[in-house]
């Protein structure tokens, strides 16, 4: 297109728009935010005195700069090392469900033996709901992290294994004819063929399963930790801290975005031959 | 003539083939209708063929007459009956399917998480990276994709995807190039090309190719010899020899003649329409 005429402006203007759409909301609802808690209402005592006051107690809600002073609050209060524990337990019990769910959904998905040996239990396992776990965990491992781990990696297992079973099922016999015609034997297969058509199946059971990590742990720490964000949750509420609800939310929320960002960029690496189906 | 022309294109010689299929279960298998002898299908009974180093043979044939199952059992991907005969490479049995046996299917089976270029070089692994690269540098200028190297399979044409799987096929410098219908889901003008495509590669690259079509111009455009085979169960019908001068022209009295045989010989003439032309549906 020819950069001089009037109309090669219009491109560019709708490529902004459109970058700046998903903030329209965010900011829609924060501008409210700012608005309602800064509006004062004037009310009369029973003496006549008349007074401000703020349209919703700061209980409630509070204006975002005691949000923001809350977050002070906090870090003096070693937020930090709560942060920091509940990241890494997330973390570790994530890579260890999802190393084991991939290793024995594999397994499964490559011999009908092992898949029979294992599957039905598993399956009949996956009934459970994670949470339910945590008494016998907190009875066996006590309220730390290392209880949490695990229950972590149980609640990881079980999507990571069932897709990884499942992607490696659906790979088409018409790949792994090309693989014969070439020459490749079982780990080449595996390797050349097998892996990379079972990868974007594989993908959807690690993402889900780290949304399913962060969820579960949160609530954990809610119902039984001494540490950790969900923790401080639960004991902002007691101690009526309302603000420091909002920080822990935020906060949440953001490990909960990055850790789907990280695995959602490794997949846009690693699939991007599928980009071309999907536009 | 290339100087990375194939030094060792293989003689292929089937003795008394026989290859029967149980009628039920593996779809798979693309022979599906029984013929009542007892629950299975005989695919291929008794064929006998010799294939001279170098040369192109097309097989053509209604569907169900076996075509691709006897160029699968050249592959290696199927194996005939226990008692029923062999294809034999250069004189050896034919024991799995290897890089020295390029296999071309209908759908060109590219491997979408594999660029043009590493798809071209997926039977040579084992070669020194340098050599490797020179070796698909080569073979993706001779299909003419020097542009599409880094595509996705995905962003090429079907016209493009199958000189990619043509290219994947005889990168591995096989001994033999089969070719099972390459060109059966390309459009008209597409098709007209590649044909023209195909027998320059053959030449610059003078190996021995087999090919299945259901097209009888295709056949006789690009055949030394064109083998006529039959259901019912799927035996050598006729074999004709092309002896004419190519480039060949399709326009050609000789060749609509040989044509016109040949769709006889496919009882193509004998049945202008209706009833039975239906089971030889080509």
């Amino acid at each position: 297109m020819n950069p001089k005429t009037l109309f090669s402006f219009f491109p560019k203007w709708r490529t902004l728009a459109r970058r700046a759409l998903p903030f329209l909301l965010p900011a829609t609802v924060f501008a409210l935010w700012l608005y309602i808690t800064g509006t004062t209402v004037t009310e009369t005592n029973v003496n006549g005195e008349t007074f401000e006051t703020p349209l919703i107690n700061p209980l409630f809600l509070p204006h975002p700069l005691t949000v923001l002073a809350g977050f002070g609050e906090l870090w003096r209060d070693q937020l930090w090392l709560d942060f920091r524990i509940s990241t890494i337990t997330v973390l570790r019990g994530y890579v260890a469900g999802a190393t084991i769910g991939f290793t024995t959904g594999a397994a499964c998905g490559l011999s009908r033996n092992v898949e029979s040996a294992l599957a039905p239990t598993f399956n009949t396992l996956r009934q459970v709901p994670g949470l339910a776990w945590l008494p016998l965990l907190i009875l066996w491992f006590g309220a730390g992290a290392s209880g949490k781990t695990v229950l972590i990696g149980l609640a990881v297992f079980f999507p990571v294994f069932l897709n990884t079973l499942q992607a490696i099922r659906g790979v088409g016999h018409e790949y792994i004819e090309v693989g014969h015609i070439f020459g490749y034997g079982r780990l080449g297969l595996l390797r050349r063929i097998v892996l990379p058509a079972a990868l974007p199946g594989i993908f959807v059971g690690l993402r889900y399963g780290a949304g399913v990590a962060w969820a579960v742990l949160v609530v954990a720490e809610m119902l039984g930790a001494r540490r950790g964000l969900g923790f401080l949750l639960m004991r902002s509420q007691e101690m009526m801290h309302t603000n420091h609800l909002f920080v822990l939310i935020f906060l949440i929320g953001g490990v909960g975005f990055s850790l789907d960002y990280a695995l959602r960029r490794v997949e846009r690496h690693l699939l991007r031959w599928k980009r071309g189906f999907e536009g | 003539m290339s100087t990375q022309s194939f030094s060792t294109a293989a003689t292929v010689s089937i003795r008394n083939l026989s290859k029967t299929f149980a009628a039920t279960g593996d779809a798979k298998k693309n022979k599906r209708s029984a013929n009542g002898d007892g629950g299975i299908v005989r695919a291929l009974a008794n064929i006998n063929l010799e294939i001279a180093p170098g040369s192109f043979t097309v097989l053509v044939g209604a569907s169900g007459c076996g075509k691709t199952t006897l160029l699968r059992i050249i592959a290696g991907l199927e194996t005939a009956d226990a008692d029923g005969g062999f294809a034999l490479l250069d004189g050896a049995p034919v024991r799995g399917p290897g890089p020295d046996k390029g296999l071309v299917f209908q759908d060109h089976r590219l491997l979408p998480w594999l660029t043009v270029a590493a798809n071209v070089g997926f039977g040579l692994e084992n070669l020194p990276a340098a050599e490797r690269e020179a070796r698909v540098a080569h073979y993706i200028a001779l299909v003419g994709l020097n542009e599409f190297a880094d595509a996705w399979p995905a962003q090429l044409s079907g016209g493009m995807a199958q000189r990619a799987a043509i290219a994947r096929a005889i990168a591995s410098r096989p001994r033999i190039l089969l070719l099972d219908e390459p060109l059966g889901a390309l459009d008209a003008i597409t098709r007209l090309r590649l044909q023209a495509e195909l027998e320059r590669i053959w030449r610059e690259e003078q190996i021995t190719v087999v090919m299945v079509t259901h097209d009888v111009e295709e056949a006789l455009y690009l055949g030394d010899t064109v083998v006529v085979l039959s259901p019912r169960p799927g035996h050598i019908k006729h074999i004709q020899p092309v002896a004419i001068a190519r480039p060949r022209e399709r326009e050609s009295a000789v060749f609509q003649e040989l044509r016109r045989q040949l769709l006889e010989e496919l009882e193509l003439r004998s049945h202008p329409a209706g009833g039975d032309t239906a089971a030889y549906e080509i």
